[in-house]
This record gives C-alpha cells, sequence and structure tokens, in this order.
C-alpha cells in the first residue's frame, strides 16, 4: 500500500514536471467583437494567464468563423495606428498577456459569413511546445474601453 | 526632548509638502490637442450612398471628421464607439448642431453603399463617405491625416496604416482640434460642447 502511494506521488510529481502549456493557462474574459455590416474582419480579445513556471508562447490561434486567424499588436506612431502581425504572444511564467482593443488581439480575417451578437466562437491557442487550448469566445457589440481601467482586475 | 521630536517631524512633514509641490507633477487627464499653425483644412466634397457630401453643408454645426476603412478589424471600430458613446452623451438638441463623417480611405474596396451601412451600425448619425483617390489624398493632406496601405502577409489583401484622431472641426469650417483614439465619451463630449458654447 505504501509502495503504491509513492508510485503514485511519483506520478504526480512527473506529470507536473512534463505538464503542457495548455494546462498552466487560464483564459479570462474571452470575447469576439461583432463585426458591423461589411467588415470582414474583426479581433477576438481575452487575457491570457500563466499560472506555471515556466514562459510559455502562443504561436498560432484558430476559428472555425473566419478563413485567416492571425496574431496582431498594433503600434501607435504619433496617432497613425499600425497593425502589425505578430509571430508569438510571449507570457512570462506566472504572467499574463492582455489583448485588448488597440493592442495585441486575435485578427480574424475574411469573415466566412455575419455573425451575431451572443454566439460562441471557439478559438483554439496553440503553444510552443504542440498543446493546444479551446476557449470559447461570445460574441460581443462593440464597447468603449473603461478609461484606462486595467483588465486584469476585472472580477468575473 | 519631545518638543524637538515633533519639530523635525513637522520639518519632515513640510519637507514631504514642499516636495510633492514641486516634484509631484500628475499627468494632466488625457485632452485634445489643440492644433497649432497645423493643417489647414478646408472645403472637401464626398460621396455617399445617398449622394455627395461637402463640407459646406455643414457651415454652422460642429463637424467630426474620422479617417478609416471597413476592413480594419479594430481601430475604427474603437474609434467609432468612442465617438458614439460621445454623441449619446448629448442632448436631442446639441446633436442636431453636429455632423459625423466617416470617409474611407480605402475607396478601392468601400463603396458608399458599404460605408453607409458600417457607419450606421455606430451611431445613426454617423455618415459614411469615401472619393476618388485623387480628392482622399488631397483632403488628407490638408488635414494632416497620414495614410498608407500595408500588404497583408497572409494573402488576405492589405491593410491601411491610418491617422487614427477624430478631427474637429469647427462651425466656421475651420479645423480646430484632434481627439485622440479611444477617447473617453466624456472627452468627446467636451470637445463638441467647446464648440457650441463658443462658436
Amino acid at each position: 500500500m505504501k509502495k503504491m502511494s509513492v508510485l503514485l506521488s511519483g506520478l504526480f510529481v512527473a506529470a507536473g514536471a512534463w505538464a503542457a502549456a495548455a494546462d498552466d493557462v487560464v483564459v479570462q474574459e474571452p470575447y469576439v467583437r461583432l463585426a458591423p455590416p461589411n467588415a470582414p474582419a474583426t479581433g477576438a480579445f481575452m487575457v491570457i494567464r500563466n499560472t506555471g513556471a515556466k514562459d510559455l508562447k502562443v504561436i498560432k490561434a484558430d476559428n472555425p468563423l473566419s478563413k485567416i486567424t492571425e496574431l496582431h499588436t498594433h503600434l501607435n506612431d504619433g496617432g497613425v495606428m499600425k497593425m502589425r502581425p505578430v509571430s508569438a504572444i510571449e507570457i512570462k511564467a506566472k504572467g499574463e498577456a492582455v489583448l485588448k482593443p488597440g493592442g495585441l488581439h486575435v485578427m480574424m480575417i475574411d469573415l466566412k459569413g455575419p455573425m451575431k451578437e451572443g454566439d460562441s466562437v471557439p478559438i483554439t491557442l496553440s503553444f510552443d511546445d504542440g498543446s493546444s487550448k479551446v476557449v470559447e469566445a461570445k460574441v460581443v457589440r462593440p464597447m468603449v474601453a473603461p478609461a484606462a481601467a486595467p483588465m486584469e482586475h476585472k472580477h468575473h | 526632548m519631545s518638543e524637538r521630536v515633533l519639530a523635525v517631524i513637522a520639518a519632515l512633514l513640510a519637507a514631504l509638502v514642499l516636495g510633492l509641490a514641486l516634484f509631484w507633477h500628475p499627468a494632466p487627464p488625457e485632452r485634445p490637442l489643440p492644433v497649432a499653425a497645423g493643417p489647414a483644412g478646408g472645403a472637401f466634397t464626398v460621396q455617399s450612398a445617398d449622394g455627395p457630401i461637402s463640407l459646406d453643408d455643414f457651415r454652422g454645426k460642429v463637424v467630426l471628421l474620422y479617417f478609416g476603412y471597413t476592413y480594419c478589424p479594430d481601430i475604427c471600430p474603437t474609434s467609432l464607439m468612442s465617438t458614439a458613446a460621445g454623441l449619446k452623451l448629448l442632448s436631442d438638441e446639441e446633436r442636431q448642431q453636429v455632423r459625423t463623417l466617416f470617409i474611407s480611405v480605402d475607396p478601392e474596396r468601400d463603396t458608399p453603399a458599404r460605408l453607409k451601412e458600417y457607419a450606421a451600425f455606430f451611431d445613426p448619425g454617423i455618415l459614411g463617405a469615401t472619393a476618388s483617390p485623387e480628392t482622399l489624398a488631397d483632403v488628407a493632406k490638408r488635414y494632416g491625416v497620414f495614410y498608407a496601405r500595408q500588404p497583408a502577409d497572409a494573402g488576405s489583401g492589405y491593410v491601411v496604416d491610418h491617422t487614427s484622431e477624430t478631427l474637429v472641426v469647427a462651425p466656421n469650417g475651420k479645423l480646430v482640434g484632434r481627439i485622440p483614439h479611444a477617447a473617453a465619451p466624456e472627452v468627446v463630449v467636451a470637445e463638441i460642447r467647446k464648440l457650441l458654447i463658443h462658436p
């Protein structure tokens, strides 16, 4: 019996050591911004927390509603907004990445059809260790960002 | 002895207050920057689904101008939402004195019909329009607006870098201000009211 528990705890330790990035990730407040009529692209936003002890990277995102899904960011260059793809979103151990309007976002390009408020979009985040995680993001009407309110302090 | 301690504490507090007064300058609230000897602005005519729109048509009203495009996934919706939220804070009477124009710098893909529907999504009062590339280039130059196509790397066409400030034209037709990207609705309202009170 004692042997058994040693073996079991050994297994748990091993599982901990080899935990996939996806298991360490907690995604908060995911949402897709309802695309205005005739807009062929929109963004998905969320807070991605890395609860693990290792840095990780989101290297890809995917969703069934758009033909193309990319990771993007914005650079504000003297009032000119420049949207650029990023190859990865790095999240430090115990850190978080805030994807929000005007900054990092999952870009959904070439929407296959109109979306409506309240729809749920499964977004697959792929990590640099090969693991992935599906996040259900609700479609919401665009809202005005609260003035300088830190996203990370939002409660459910 | 205790008097000395009190005196020291008082001195320290005084130094702290003085230090704060001298060195602590909290960031001022986000505020539209005045256009100092900036772009001239001036008359222009763009095409909407309901016919041509000239800036002169809006003489006597405050005009908000935003240059963007409908393929814009984030920046334009964010700016237009902030403008729309600002407009909603105005009284009906005040709203009558304001016109908002969304001008597409991507006439190749944005037809006036598309733009009408797109702009109205944010607020029925926002008009969508565009113009020929030549007219757009001229208007943008005169209004200090920058835009440039950037190829998108995934074969999805192209994106357009563009100024994401909302330009403010006074009732006399003069370009007078710029509202920063994603400004709080209160900032939008303050900028409009300033001009309604001192036209």
